[in-house]
């Protein structure tokens, strides 16, 4: 119950001057239990605190940290951020060895909160926010918040945002050491929030401007082997993209940008007549490119893609049949209104066949955040994890789906209506190379007791529950992906 | 999970301190005698991080800020923090775009999607904003007997 309320009707006051106050009083609302995942967290950051094991045993073997990071301050003052999406990021590393798991957080150290954190409010302009004329805005770097992923590379953390640089930031300590430049003359360029790793440790980024890609080819060790340019004729909508042992695949959904002037989401129009376009690049000559026409489908996340030997090219991914604007993750959730998604989505598996168009199978699995076991990304493979089930009036996800595209069986854990699960990751158990020798692993907020948890599941038996609980003495908010540095 | 809508397209659109500065800067020899007409311009550059290279600057009248017309100009090499030179100018209100030439090619470097990979500053230490500070934010006054006028390096 708001406090300053219950004063105010026990206190009698009821002079003209109260009354002027009253209204807003009164209108505060009540919080649900799932607005925890977008409070503010402490500006100061989580100190390391030992988190405690509530179910099942810790896994033998099971060693190294999770990282994950999302956006993390909502408020300042009375005043709410415009939008999930511009919030500050936060890191959260959980470093799991011994049977034990310790938490610890810190906020990513950008231009952009040093600012507001003085001013005490919100300034710069950001995807949902129109902000303050003074704020000075030189570069994207000038408004990147840092907050959609993370990524080892060359002995450091990359706090990833999409629009601007990476942030360096320290792997323990979770200090943030500067921005990241893949090479002097790539300063200020931006970097996708997913990155593809090869089983190698190569990995492979994109940045875009309008209808200019450009394409990182980073080495295991973080060093630049090469950037190259291509051009996908329109200003597609973007967020991920896929790859196979030797091709690089970019989707151009028909979500096109054609107005360049704020609100900048209206400028973007949905053309289903055009269909989504898949432009096949060679990784060892990005001239050699290939167009692929298939039905229209707008999307957030691949899982993953592999060419088979006949040159067929296989990518799975959450397809939504048109974007879906103002649900999962906007304005109303920061203040504690959730109404429901009004589109949903199909993990579906599209097939690029060596020439024809794109054609689609599509499981019942609604959901998002698809993952895959890394030591298989770009090549063939069965499994797909994803985040699946919503609870009543509640945002976000309620159960981990494993799909088996060789048998078409799926499992499903469903957490129940006490929990927004996030995503999860396959991390590598033992010696074993199948899928099925993996842990997944990742967090999910008991909304009942507001406390965040890591779960720790058998990839091939999600339905038997997770074998490993832990859970903390609080919730951090909630972020959006991660990635898992084995010991 | 969107993007920031295309700062980057305001902003590469815009040519921060083109190479018809440099230009500029060839074409205005600074006389060794005094000039009774002009009024010495003392400018110093400061908070420079890397200690090599030249500053390079134009400086413009109202009339050709926008239109990266410069009057006068210059190249400052660089061995410390701070840069500093002396040019004379008829009164009056200027503005003055300058960049941290480090590698010493004679050009502003650029990023793939033509953002400035150098250092760059205006006068008055006015912010970029969506591109180039505006003329509004950055002119300043040149007026007898003689002006200095100091400028903060952005990144």
């Amino acid at each position: 119950m708001n406090l300053s309320r219950r004063l105010f009707l026990h206190s009698g006051l009821m002079t003209g001057a109260a009354l002027a106050v009253a209204p807003k009083v009164f209108a505060e609302p009540i919080l649900p239990g799932w607005h925890v995942g977008y409070s503010n967290a402490p500006a100061a950051g989580y100190p390391q605190a030992e988190m405690k094991l509530v179910r099942g045993k810790a896994p033998a073997g099971l060693t190294g940290t999770l990282y994950r990071n999302g956006p993390a301050h909502f408020k300042h003052g009375d005043a709410y951020a415009t939008h999930w999406f511009d919030g500050d990021g936060m890191v959260q590393r959980i470093a799991i060895g011994e049977g034990k798991a310790v938490h610890s957080g810190k906020f990513v150290d950008t231009q952009k909160r040093r600012i507001e954190m003085a001013a005490g409010k919100f300034l710069a302009p950001g995807f949902g926010t129109v902000g303050d004329p003074s704020y000075p805005v030189g570069s994207s770097d000038d408004v990147n918040p840092g907050n959609i992923s993370v990524m080892m590379s060359g002995g450091e953390l990359l706090a990833l945002w999409e629009a601007g640089s990476p942030y360096r930031m320290d792997p323990v300590t979770l200090e943030t050491k500067g921005l990241k430049s893949f090479r002097n003359d790539l300063k200020g360029m931006p970097f996708l929030a997913h990155p593809k790793r090869e089983p190698d440790g190569r990995v492979w980024g994109l940045a875009i401007s309008n209808r200019k890609i450009g394409i990182y080819n980073i080495n295991p060790d973080g060093s630049t082997k090469s950037f190259g340019m291509v051009d996908i004729g329109a200003s597609h909508y973007m967020h991920d993209w896929a790859m196979t042992e030797r091709k690089l695949i970019i989707l151009c959904q028909p979500w096109i940008q054609t107005k360049n002037i704020p609100p900048f989401i209206d400028g973007f129009v949905w053309k289903p007549e055009e269909g989504m376009k898949y432009l096949i690049v060679d990784k060892d000559d990005l001239t050699k490119t290939r167009w692929a026409q298939g039905p229209a489908r707008s999307f957030y996340h691949t899982g993953a893609a592999w060419e088979e030997s006949d040159g067929t090219i296989r990518l799975d991914a959450a397809f939504y049949p048109q974007p879906i604007l103002g649900t999962g993750g906007g304005a109303d959730e920061i203040r504690g209104k959730y109404s429901g998604d009004s589109v949903s989505s199909k993990l579906t598996m599209a097939t690029i066949p060596v020439s024809g168009d794109v054609t689609m199978v599509e499981t019942n699995i609604a959901g998002d955040f698809p993952q895959v076991d890394p030591r298989r990304h770009g090549l063939a493979r069965k499994l797909t994890t994803m985040i699946t089930g919503s609870v009543e009036g509640q945002p976000g996800g309620s159960a981990l789906a494993v799909q088996d595209w060789s048998s078409g069986k799926v499992q499903i854990h469903d957490f129940g209506a006490e929990y927004m699960v996030e995503e999860f990751l396959f991390t590598p158990k033992g010696s074993g190379a199948a899928e099925t020798d993996s842990w997944l692993i990742g967090t999910a907020i008991n909304t009942k007791l507001q406390r965040s948890e890591v779960h720790v599941f058998d990839a091939g038996h999600v339905d038997a529950g997770p074998v490993a609980v832990w859970q903390a003495g609080y919730a951090w908010p909630l972020g959006f992906h991660g990635t898992w540095a084995g010991a | 999970m969107k993007r920031l809508p295309l700062l980057d397209k305001f902003l590469a659109g815009m040519a921060f301190v083109p190479a018809a500065m440099v230009a500029a800067v060839l074409a205005f020899p600074q006389p060794a005698l005094a000039d009774t007409s002009k009024v010495p311009l003392t400018l110093t550059i400061t908070d420079i991080a890397d200690h090599k290279g030249a500053i390079s600057f134009g400086v413009y009248d109202e009339a050709g800020y926008g239109a990266d017309k410069a009057v006068n100009g210059g190249t400052i090499p660089v061995t410390g923090d701070t840069a500093t030179m002396t040019l004379e100018l008829p009164p009056g209100r200027y503005g003055i775009k300058l960049f941290h030439d480090v590698d010493g090619d004679g050009k502003m470097g650029m990023n793939p999607f033509g953002m400035p990979t150098e250092p760059y500053a205006f006068s008055n230490s006015a912010p970029a904003q969506f591109g180039p500070a505006k003329w509004d934010a950055a002119a300043f006054d040149v007026a007898a007997p003689a002006t200095t006028h100091t400028i903060k390096l952005i990144r």
